[in-house]
This record gives structure tokens, C-alpha cells and sequence, in this order.
């Protein structure tokens, strides 16, 4: 969803191709004058997605030829009506192609035959903004059914965006490619299977590792040597920093661990286990143990100085005000505790176990 | 044939307003569900965001409108956007870089600044 599938970005340049002809297109025109700006903008707006859907043909048409064809009918449909902005039906039309285009997208991506990204969102938020285009009236204007242009503006242009947007969100957290877990994290690449040399090292990782911060069940410890918490204690756990370590910048020392992480129980932190991290985005640590102890990277996540808080980047790249757009750097946790739904090296910890903990 | 002197710029301006008004909404309603895991300053950020998309509605008809508030208004939040949005890009934290982030947070709000600049433009605002 946050990255451009390589077979859509040829679409992009399509789409940055037809601007500048729309552009000269719309110049010369005869009848440019007898019409609004919004609907010069609208059509310039339709002629870039029309490019877009041109464009992808040429990499779908062997695999997936009828989704071709209906870009071949997308594409030639929008360039069409971009270049007949003076039809007396224009708008009625331009309306209902934009509309059909916007809801076929969401269910090829419902339905699992096209994968969300970039170019897909990026094109959706301009056939919206076209619909607006083609729908507003214009001050001064003579416009036929103002009203209801008004009311569906109101209406269509944030139903389409709020669907779209959920949908492909959902779609990208229910069906994630096999790198992106957890809610957006990046995951090493790694082989499949482990061997045996690999298990080993997993295992030895994990014996040195626990060795090394079991005193640190005692929270006391850890703060003496410089663990502070790095977030809000009032979530279900939080990661405990040591910036030193942080700073000195250890690659998967199992004594120095750059982070801890503590279950917030009503008995005070309980120790989960330890976070090695990286110094620096997109370089991921050694990996031992193969697919076992791959790292991962959180990318798109909206961070908030207030309670040092974390949501998810929205489809549109946006955040709540207050909170801005980051990555961290690449982590690998070693849990102390048995974590049965994804082992010592999971990206995450299973939330009951934590809650029973907190039982306990 | 269009009035002489006529612009649909603000016009232009009021869709573009809208669709960045829901682009807020939505980022405002991202942020609540985080609450219900004990993350609870994002109750505020969240509300205040749904906020803003409610002003940045309000600023939008009032562009409609040709209120000459609205235009100020509309050209010192857009700046504010591009600005940080600029900022964000430049700086080295993995911010998104994807052309979905370039055109929401930097083409739509630098669109909104030319729609709106400029003598003529500020002519039809009342």
C-alpha cells in the first residue's frame, strides 16, 4: 500500500506524460473559452488518469488481458471525454465513467485480483477530485440542478474517499505480501526454511540473551544501568531504551541489548524480554538463525511527542495533527517468555500473554 | 462563453478544500481507534484533527463563498502545510516519500497557494 508495485509504475509515468499533453491540448482548443476552469481542470485531470490506465496495459496484457481491456476501454473513454469538455451530456457522462472507475478499483482490490498501491490511491484521489471538478458549479453560472451538484459533492466525493481509503487498508492488513507483518513492519529478507547450523545459532542467541537480561527482571536494575521507558506506562507493555546503547550503536551485543521490553502489570514491569536495534533506517542487523531471527523495520507510523505515542500512517499519507510520518530503524526482540503464537523472535508478543501476566 | 474578467478559481480552490478536508477526517478517525489500546493522548490529536477538517470545510465554503478571510486563511494553512510537508521530506526520519504523500501533502496545498495568489484572484473576493 505505501510502496509502488513495480508493475504499476510505468502507470505514473503515463500519467505525468498525458498532464503537459492535456495541458497544450486544452491551450489550443477552440472552445476553451466557452467553458469553466473547473471543467478544463477536470478534463486535464481525466486525460492524467486516462494516461495512467494506457500505460498499464502493456504489463498486464499477457497475464491478465481482460483487466487490459478494460483499461484499453478506461484509458480511451477518459481521454475521450477530456477532449469533448464542450459535450452537451459532458458532465453526466465524465460523472458516471469516474464513479464506475473509482468503485470497479475498490472491488479488483475487494476481491484480491489487484494488490493496493501508490499508483492505485494516487489515481483514485485524482478521479475524486475530477468528479468534484466536473460536479461544482461555477459562480455566475447557469447551472441545471445547482442543488443537487452541491448535495452530491457533499456526499459522493468523501463516500469515495472514506471507502476507498478502508478498503485498501483493510485489504493491505488482511492480506499482507509475505515481507510486511504487523501492521505495515518490514521484514528481513530471509531464506525460507532454517537450517540446522541456523536453528542452532537462533538457540544459542536466545540462551546468551536470556542470560545476559534476566537481572534485569528487576526493573530497579535496568534503570540503574540506564533502561528508561520510552513510552507511555500505560499501555500493555512498553520498551524501556538505553540511549547509551543506542548512541554506541551495538549490533546484537546479547549484553547490551539497546532495548527492554516490560509488561505494565498492576505488580509493577514485568520483564518480556530484550530489542536490539539498528543505528540507522534500512540496514538490517546480522541474522543468525535465518527466517528464524529476521529483523524488521516499522515504516509508516504517525509518532506523537505527547505520551510518546504511536498510530498508523492513513493510505493518503496523512497522520493526526501533532504526530508526523517516521520509520524506525530495524529491531529484532528476544522474548524471555513463552510467546506460543510467534515464537522468541516474533515481531510482536501475543497481548494475552501479557494479560495474563497482569493476572497473575 | 465565460464573463470577461470572470474566474473559477475559487471554485477550483472549494474541491480542492473538500477533498482535503476528508483527507483529514479521515486521518483524525485513524487515530481513535489507538485509544482503545491505552493510548489515550490520541483521543486529542485525533479530535483535534477531526477538528481542522471541519475548518478546513468551513474555509472551503467560504472560499465558495468569495469571503476574503477565507482566502487568507486558506493561503497561510496551505503554506503551513507545504512548509512541514517540506520539512518532513528533507529530513532524514523515513518519512513517506510516495507519490500519494507528494500529492496530498505537497502538490494539493501548493495547487491551493496558485489558485489563490495573485492580484485578479484576490479581486473576487469580496
Amino acid at each position: 500500500m505505501y510502496s509502488v508495485s513495480a508493475s504499476h509504475a510505468i502507470g505514473l509515468i503515463g500519467g505525468l506524460i498525458a498532464l503537459p499533453l492535456a495541458l497544450v491540448g486544452l491551450r489550443f482548443h477552440p472552445r476553451r473559452r466557452s467553458v469553466p476552469g473547473t471543467v478544463q481542470a477536470a478534463a486535464a485531470l481525466m486525460a492524467v488518469t486516462g494516461g495512467v490506465h494506457l500505460a498499464l496495459i502493456p504489463h498486464h496484457l499477457d497475464s491478465e488481458p481482460f483487466t487490459s481491456a478494460l483499461f484499453l476501454l478506461n484509458g480511451v473513454a477518459f481521454i475521450t471525454l477530456a477532449a469533448s469538455f464542450t459535450w452537451r451530456w459532458w458532465r453526466l457522462s465524465s460523472s458516471a465513467l469516474l464513479l464506475a472507475t473509482v468503485l470497479g478499483y475498490l472491488i479488483y482490490v475487494g476481491i484480491g485480483l489487484e494488490g493496493p498501491d501508490q499508483v492505485g490511491i494516487a489515481t483514485k484521489l485524482v478521479e475524486v477530485t475530477a468528479l468534484g471538478l466536473v460536479l461544482v458549479p461555477v459562480h455566475g453560472e447557469h447551472a441545471a440542478h445547482r442543488g443537487w451538484r452541491h448535495a452530491a459533492i457533499g456526499v459522493a466525493m468523501p463516500l469515495l474517499i472514506v471507502i476507498s481509503g478502508a478498503t485498501v487498508w483493510i485489504v493491505d492488513l488482511a492480506r499482507p505480501d509475505a515481507r510486511h507483518v504487523h501492521a505495515g513492519a518490514l521484514l528481513q529478507a530471509t531464506n525460507t526454511i532454517p537450517t540446522p547450523a541456523q536453528v542452532d545459532a537462533a538457540n544459542h542467541l536466545y540462551a546468551e540473551t536470556m542470560a545476559a537480561i534476566t537481572p534485569y527482571q528487576n526493573w530497579r536494575q535496568a534503570w540503574a544501568a540506564g533502561y528508561r521507558p520510552g513510552g507511555s506506562t500505560s499501555l500493555p507493555s512498553t520498551h524501556w531504551m538505553n540511549q547509551r546503547y543506542v548512541d554506541a550503536g551495538y549490533v546484537m551485543d546479547p549484553h547490551r541489548p539497546q532495548g527492554l521490553v516490560y509488561a505494565n502489570t498492576h505488580h509493577g514491569p514485568v520483564l518480556l524480554g530484550a530489542m536490539f536495534q539498528m543505528k540507522s533506517l534500512n540496514r538490517f542487523g546480522p541474522d543468525p538463525g535465518g527466517p528464524m531471527t529476521a529483523w524488521h523495520q516499522h515504516e509508516n507510523i504517525c509518532f506523537t511527542p505527547f505520551g510518546f505515542e504511536f498510530s498508523l500512517m492513513t493510505p493518503y499519507a496523512t497522520c493526526p495533527i501533532g504526530a508526523i510520518d517516521i520509520s524506525a530503524p530495524p529491531m529484532l526482540h528476544v522474548w524471555i517468555v513463552d510467546n506460543p503464537h510467534g515464537g522468541p523472535f516474533a515481531v510482536d508478543i501475543d497481548p494475552s500473554v501479557v494479560a495474563a501476566l497482569d493476572r497473575t | 462563453m465565460n464573463a470577461p474578467g470572470s474566474t473559477s478559481r475559487p471554485e477550483i480552490a472549494y474541491v480542492l478544500l473538500m477533498v482535503q478536508a476528508v483527507l483529514w477526517m479521515v486521518a483524525g478517525l485513524s487515530a481513535l481507534p489507538f485509544v482503545l489500546g491505552g493510548e489515550i493522548h490520541m483521543l486529542g490529536l485525533g479530535l483535534a484533527t477531526l477538528l481542522l477538517a471541519l475548518f478546513v470545510c468551513l474555509v472551503g465554503i467560504g472560499i465558495l463563498w468569495r469571503r476574503r478571510w477565507a482566502r487568507r486563511v486558506a493561503i497561510w494553512l496551505e503554506a503551513l502545510c507545504v512548509i512541514g510537508s517540506v520539512l518532513l521530506f528533507l529530513l532524514p526520519i523515513g518519512a513517506n516519500h510516495g507519490p500519494v504523500a507528494v500529492i496530498t501533502n505537497v502538490v494539493l496545498p501548493s495547487a491551493l497557494i496558485w489558485l489563490l495568489w495573485g492580484s485578479k484572484t484576490r479581486a473576487v473576493f469580496a
